[in-house]
């Protein structure tokens, strides 16, 4: 007994040390920003020279402009693929139809198409149909992970169909129950989906930079990107953009952290 | 329930699926099935996408094949695989294994540091990192001199650069992935554990031989999807190093970057991108074939 006492222990600090290696970084984030040019270098853990200046000066009209275009694409982005892809994951898990099967592999397919891969074609694509520099060209391409759907329909194919047959019998279509019955039960997929889209579509990077050249469209990863590529960086207010444009997203995290968690867990979702 | 005739709840049923699906479907066919079309078609031209298209037959095939920056940029990208993915795995394993020993608050809190990462975006954390890695001021420096190491270049250097970028990239990964192998641990059954160890089996044993071929489907699953995604960094890479110095960090999607939006050669940036799609292609259906059916089809 003692023993596993002890080696529960040693375990536990190995990994305290492991966690503290992994946090100090994004403390020095938020620290640093809080230093002035001449200072963001220097080790010191509460900053003798602190000031709002770094700060004040990253908060700049286009990184506010920045932020609020990623605000909207990401929560539009989530918004209308839960909506889509929970009907799409119910129809797949409860209606009989002909091509059930194939279409289920036209969903599965797509799985395997990252956009890396397909970023150019893409390009093209969208391009053609004219949607370059539009918030319709940087949003749509965003929208159709499958994962979505296929986590929706696991969802449903464990939903109790009970619920539904007595709304049917009210007289509910099939809209009608769904709307109404089915997605608001729908809260435990949708939650680790929410949190997934929203970040994924906050930390995209490569196609709102491939996709639109529009300053006015453009996206807070493209803004913080820019000013380092520029010349002269001003490291105090790099960092201190970055630990601003963190902020949202860590808010996100911790309000849900235990069901991000949980998410992980159930579901594999990134 | 079958209070409709059966003819009349299939068709009702399909018009409702045409309806709840479409979006979907079409979403799916354009945006992610057309530009596979596309690239394919695309490829057998020469296109700046200002002139018009000009058929060339097979030509940027016959390219791809006897270029040198490309099979070299090929090759970094595996290299990075090789490094970053047995590490990222053992590292996951051996943290999801330590979990398993811890109990209580103080082990949700430590779950959740190493999760913190996971919330920090790709161009931030490389911002991060590129001014954790500055080579006269850093902090990294600063630490290593700390323990009487001198000034290491990191991203500054053609030996260190590949290294320096794949340590980001674990540590943006590396909670994340043990949360899903802690998962699979959390599913072995207790009494397989419990007779392992009755029979006399010291933890070490009890883990190598029960519960390691148990969450064999997963950290298949976690071997394969960082297999593609370490083909696919390219944000990171992007930011920290553009691909330098002397391209030691340009990996083959960077070079399909390069070729496609720097130098406006749509024909033959679509004909690597196939290339490297049947790739990917590939490694995904390795995949499919290890892991069991039932997973997809349940």
């Amino acid at each position: 007994m003692g023993r596993s006492r002890v080696a529960s222990w040693v375990v536990g600090i190995i990994l305290a040390i492991g966690a503290i290696a992994v946090v100090v970084p994004i403390v020095i984030l938020f620290l640093s920003s809080f230093k002035t040019k001449a200072s963001v270098f220097v080790i010191s853990l509460a900053p003798d020279t602190f000031t709002l200046d770094s700060l004040a000066k990253a908060l700049s009209p286009g990184l506010l402009h920045a932020l609020l275009n990623s605000l909207i694409v990401s929560t539009l982005v989530t918004v209308i693929a839960m909506f889509i892809h929970a009907m799409a994951g119910y129809a797949l898990a409860r209606f009989e139809f002909p091509f059930k099967r194939a279409t289920f592999v036209i969903v599965l397919g797509s799985l395997m198409i990252p956009l890396t891969t397909i970023l150019v074609p893409l390009y093209i694509v969208v391009r053609v149909m004219n949607l370059t520099n539009s918030m319709a060209g940087l949003i749509l391409p965003l929208l159709f992970n499958a994962y979505g759907i296929f986590l929706f329909r696991q969802f449903y194919l464990d939903f109790p169909r009970e619920l539904e047959e007595a709304a049917e019998l009210d007289g509910a279509g099939r809209f009608g129950t769904f709307l109404r019955i089915v997605l608001p039960l729908s809260r435990p997929v949708i939650v680790p989906l929410t949190v997934a889209f929203f970040l994924g579509t906050w930390n995209n990077y490569l196609w709102p930079l491939v996709v639109n050249q529009d300053q006015s469209l453009q996206t807070v990863q493209v803004y913080l990107a820019n000013q380092i590529s520029g010349y002269n960086t001003s490291w105090n207010v790099v960092i201190a953009s970055a630990a601003i444009s963190v902020v949202p997203v860590f808010v996100l995290f911790f309000f849900l952290q235990r069901e991000l968690r949980d998410g992980i867990a159930t579901t594999g979702i990134k | 329930m079958t209070t409709y005739p059966r003819g009349r709840r299939a068709r009702r049923d399909s018009l409702a699926a045409v309806a709840f699906l479409g979006p979907d479907l079409v979403g799916l066919l354009v945006f992610v099935f057309l530009p596979i079309a596309f690239a394919i078609y695309v490829s057998f031209f020469s296109w700046n996408l200002i002139s018009p298209m000009q058929f060339v037959g097979l030509a940027n095939y016959q390219r791809l094949l006897t270029d040198s920056e490309w099979w070299l940029s090929l090759g970094r990208t595996l290299q990075f695989a090789v490094i970053y993915v047995p590490i990222l795995f053992v590292l996951a394993l051996a943290l999801a294994v330590g979990f398993t020993k811890l109990s209580g608050r103080v082990s949700g809190v430590i779950r959740t540091a190493y999760l913190m990462p996971f919330a920090v975006t790709s161009v931030i954390a490389s911002t991060l990192w590129l001014f954790l890695y500055q080579q006269k001021t850093g902090y990294l420096n600063a630490f290593l001199n700390l323990l009487g190491i001198p000034d290491q270049p990191y991203v500054g250097s053609t030996s260190q650069a590949i290294a320096s970028v794949i340590a980001v990239v674990l540590w943006t990964n590396l909670g994340y992935t043990s949360m899903l192998l802690l998962a699979a641990i959390k599913q072995v059954p207790v009494e397989l554990i419990e007779a392992a160890r009755l029979d006399g089996a010291n933890a070490w044993r009890t883990f190598w031989s029960v519960t390691f071929p148990l969450i064999r489907p997963t950290s298949v699953f976690v071997i394969v999807t960082s297999t593609i995604a370490a083909f696919q960094i390219l944000d990171i890479i992007l930011v920290m190093t553009s691909g330098g110095p002397a391209d030691a960090t340009e990996v083959g999607v960077l070079y399909i970057y390069k070729r496609s939006f720097e130098r406006l050669e749509m024909g033959y940036g679509s004909a690597l991108s196939v290339v490297m799609f049947v790739i990917l292609l590939v490694i995904s259906l390795i995949q499919l074939r290890f892991t069991r059916r039932s997973n997809l089809e349940a």
